[in-house]
């Protein structure tokens, strides 16, 4: 069995004991920006680079990896206690998991992502370690047809996040889509509805608007209500889950892992979108659908897995081809070239002590959170308990930072400010902000990758579906489409017929 | 308590006086990086300033300014004091191509900054999907005649060095290709490698292992002489197309009117600091050569290269405002 002195290999490396602190240094650190909205892991990286030319690659690059899936770990924290999602993924958990800890369930809430995110987390290690090569080889044959139709497909899905009007979710995934046209047009270098302002030139960053829609946006809401809400957070029940919600979580998360792993292997964005593909796929699969948005266990535990799972395989096209998937990866990879090895083909091969002690430090790093964060939860909720007098002005500040931090702008942060007053009209108009998020993040992408598919078929658009993958992917749209439009349809001659009677 | 408040009047005295040049450096120094954090000018601003920075008497500080190709973080750099305190490093993007690209730019590196030194530098090489069937330059340019218009060239996006050199590429050989522009040089180099592009003009050090893994192929380099990484692939000079030396590059750059002794201070540690066999070993990594030239060359190199590719862009019609 070589994949078994493989990975004895790698559990020699992952289990030395400089390498066992750096782990944990890698995800004690990772959890902790990832708690602060706004502070990502792509600056912490960065900034510790010049750091790592120190220390030996494998502990290089497991410190730095255990900074990335921490982050990702604590982002979901701020998400669950004060509907801050730091992250794209996260948005996806602020929907369930808020409502739950409004519910006062917090802690329940808090901890079915870190198991959700622990049992992810193993199965693709698993799955990085047999599959890894052959995955890779999967991951070049998407090409701009492709992540299209992935993207027709995910834009669709996002219209079954909202949990209300059907009408004002199309609405917002439109208003998302205008907003994430600003910025500079790839194809032309022309700038769009910029104002001929260059700090747009860039478009508008994810996270300024998600704080400003999602956090100052409740906020505002919040103040305006504020007896509603200390009545709502004073019943904390149970801080772990019960047998049963244990129970009701095991198929959501298998679902989730396996949408996660699959889309995490995707280069162009596919991880991006593993987190509410699980939470599309729940919502529509269930017998209770009314149940999410409501504080369904589910609508946390599927999008968690999927997360942690992606962000995981997303290490596939990067250890084996030294394709960056996503910004964090880019700069994983400028670590190791520092380091003096070329990400690539052979690094299987050629660095074997690197790739496995690497792959066991993943799940030695997840086994640490859950460790970490178990007993911290008791801590997180008393936070909320805080009186909301002091608690949302150090909710905003950490915002302000955050924002500023992203391109040391003072501009982000008035814009930040306007997006948390659109916010609060969104909530008066009952508007739900989360299809606006999916659509401003996929707009770009789906822009990008249809005039790129264009370009490269000479405009001809039947390549489309002349294509396997990119024609199954838009079936599958077209069915979900059809399903989420009949019960609409249904319900509309229901009243029409009961109207008649 | 009056002794407590003469200090405190002395010490605002002290940082109020203007910078005299033998004071140099009293305070800590800002090096702006135009662009997000891991980026090459990031990297060499951070690896230099990290050298510099146990002979610098004050901190030098890193901040990423990004934004519009480093139009953001150039324009905050030439409305800074000429002072010594505010300085850049950033690419062939933000000093030689955006003047000629965007003409309502905020600065302009001819009059509003001065070089310091043009730091590092990468030749572009011209690199296919693996199974094209061109083998040679030569076979490539027979193909692109048979066929014009019809063969994809990936960038890394519009106006990038990339691109132009495509360009430049076409205006020299009298053929004409279809740029494919993306976010950058990874999914460029990716959908390459996956074979839904045909060709790219790309960093030496970015694609080199790809190369040697037999996922891309390479068929010429734009330098002056072979890499001798790849002592079989020809240079564009060999095969004799004329003005295909381009270079990739990153430099320092201050605000016009630096006063002499605190621009010779700033030019002689960072060009040490970039001599050092630390600093030359880590960028042979990244496929960079370190040049470290002289202020005077600096300025004249981008001049010329601003000249150039104004050119370029006019003769191919690139213009991102209409």
């Amino acid at each position: 069995m070589d994949i078994l002195s493989d990975l004895w290999l790698g559990a020699q490396t992952a289990f030395s004991v400089w390498n066992l602190l750096y782990c944990l240094l890698g995800v004690f650190l990772g959890t902790a920006i990832g708690v602060l909205p706004g502070l990502g892991p792509t600056a912490t990286i960065a900034m510790l680079l010049p750091v790592t030319f120190g220390l030996p690659p494998e502990t290089a690059l497991i410190m730095l990896a255990g900074i990335f899936y921490g982050a990702q770990y604590g982002g979901s924290t701020t998400a669950i206690l004060v509907n801050l999602p730091g992250e794209s993924s996260s948005v996806v958990t602020a929907l369930d998991g808020y409502q739950m800890a409004r519910n006062g369930q917090a802690g329940t809430a808090l901890a079915t992502a870190a198991i959700g995110s622990f049992a992810a987390g193993t199965v693709a290690t698993v799955l990085i370690a047999f599959f890894a090569p052959a995955l890779s080889a999967v991951a070049l044959t998407f090409g701009p047809h492709e992540y299209f139709s992935l993207m027709v497909l995910g834009l669709v899905a996002s219209i079954v996040l909202a949990s209300g009007s059907l009408l004002h979710a199309v609405g917002m995934v439109l208003f998302g889509l205008i907003l994430g046209l600003i910025g500079t047009d790839i194809n032309s270098g022309e700038m769009r509805f910029t104002f001929g302002r260059f700090e747009l030139a860039d478009g508008i960053s994810f996270v300024i608007v998600a704080m400003g829609v999602f956090g100052l946006g409740e906020i505002l809401s919040n103040l305006e209500n504020e007896q509603g809400r200390s009545v709502t957070l004073s019943k904390v029940t149970g801080l772990m889950p019960t047998r049963a919600d244990l129970k009701r979580m095991v198929a959501p998360v298998t679902r989730g892992t396996l949408i996660g792993s699959v889309l995490g292997i995707l280069p162009g964005g596919g991880a991006m979108l593993a987190s509410f593909a699980a939470y599309a796929l729940e919502k529509k699969s269930s017998k209770t659908p009314e149940r999410f948005g409501k504080g369904a266990i589910e609508g946390v535990a599927a999008p968690e897995a999927a997360n942690n799972a992606g962000a995981q395989t997303s290490f596939i096209p990067m250890l084996t081809l030294g394709i960056p998937s996503n910004p964090v990866m880019a700069l994983m990879i400028g670590a190791l070239i520092m380091q003096g090895i070329q990400p690539g083909p052979s690094v299987i091969e050629e660095q074997p002590v690197l790739f496995w002690g690497l792959i066991v430090s993943m799940w030695v790093g997840n086994l640490m959170l859950l460790v970490l964060n178990l007993p911290l939860i008791g801590l997180w909720v008393k936070m909320i308990s805080i009186p909301y007098g002091f608690l949302f002005p150090a909710i905003v500040a950490f915002c302000a930072i955050g924002v500023y931090s992203l391109n040391n702008a003072t501009f982000d942060i008035w814009l930040m400010a306007g997006f948390g007053f659109a916010g609060y009209l969104l909530r008066k108009l009952d508007c739900e902000p989360a299809p606006l998020l999916l659509g401003f993040v996929l707009g770009p992408m789906l822009e990008e990758h249809l005039r790129r598919s264009m370009l490269v078929s000479r405009g001809d658009a039947t390549t489309f579906f002349t294509r396997p993958i990119s024609a199954i992917l838009l079936l599958l749209a077209v069915l979900l489409i059809v399903s989420i439009l009949a019960p609409a349809v249904r319900q509309k001659r229901e009243e029409a017929f009961t109207d008649e009677d | 308590m009056r002794n407590v408040v003469i200090g405190a009047l002395g010490l605002a005295a002290v940082l109020c006086t203007p910078a005299v040049a033998q004071d140099y450096p009293a305070k800590p120094v800002t090096v702006i990086v135009p662009f997000a954090p891991g980026g090459a000018s990031d990297t060499i601003g951070r690896l230099t300033t990290q050298i510099m920075q146990p002979d610098f008497a004050t901190p030098l500080v890193v901040e990423n300014k990004p934004g519009a190709n480093g139009a953001v973080g150039a324009a905050q750099l030439a409305r800074a004091k000429p002072d010594g305190y505010t300085i850049m490093a950033a690419s062939i993007g933000t000093f030689g191509i955006n003047p000629a690209l965007q003409p309502d730019l905020q600065y302009d590196p001819r009059e509003d900054l001065e070089m310091l030194t043009i730091a590092v530098r990468t030749p572009n090489v011209l690199v296919t999907r693996p199974d094209l069937e061109a083998n040679t330059v030569e076979e490539l340019v027979a193909e692109l005649k048979a066929e014009p218009d019809t063969m994809l060239f990936a960038s890394s996006g519009v106006g990038s060095s990339d691109h132009l050199t495509a360009e430049l590429f076409w205006q020299q050989t009298g053929t004409t290709g279809i740029h494919v522009p993306y976010k950058g040089g990874g999914p460029a180099q990716t959908d390459l490698m996956g074979g839904h592009a045909d060709a790219s003009f790309q960093n030496l050090g970015a694609i080199a292992a790809f190369v040697k893994d037999g996922k891309m192929k390479m068929l010429a380099v734009a330098a002056d002489e072979r890499s001798p990484e790849f002592p079989d692939v020809p240079t564009f000079k060999e095969l004799g197309i004329e003005g295909m030396t381009v270079y990739s590059w990153q430099a320092f750059a201050a605000p016009k009117g630096l006063p002499a002794e605190v621009k010779a201070t700033l030019v002689e540690d960072i060009t040490t600091a970039l001599k050092t066999p630390q600093m030359e070993e880590q960028m042979a990594k990244m496929g960079f050569e370190v040049l470290a030239n002289t202020p005077a060359e600096a300025d004249a190199f981008v001049a010329d290269e601003i000249a150039r590719w104004g050119e370029v862009i006019k003769a191919g019609n690139i213009t991102p405002e209409n």
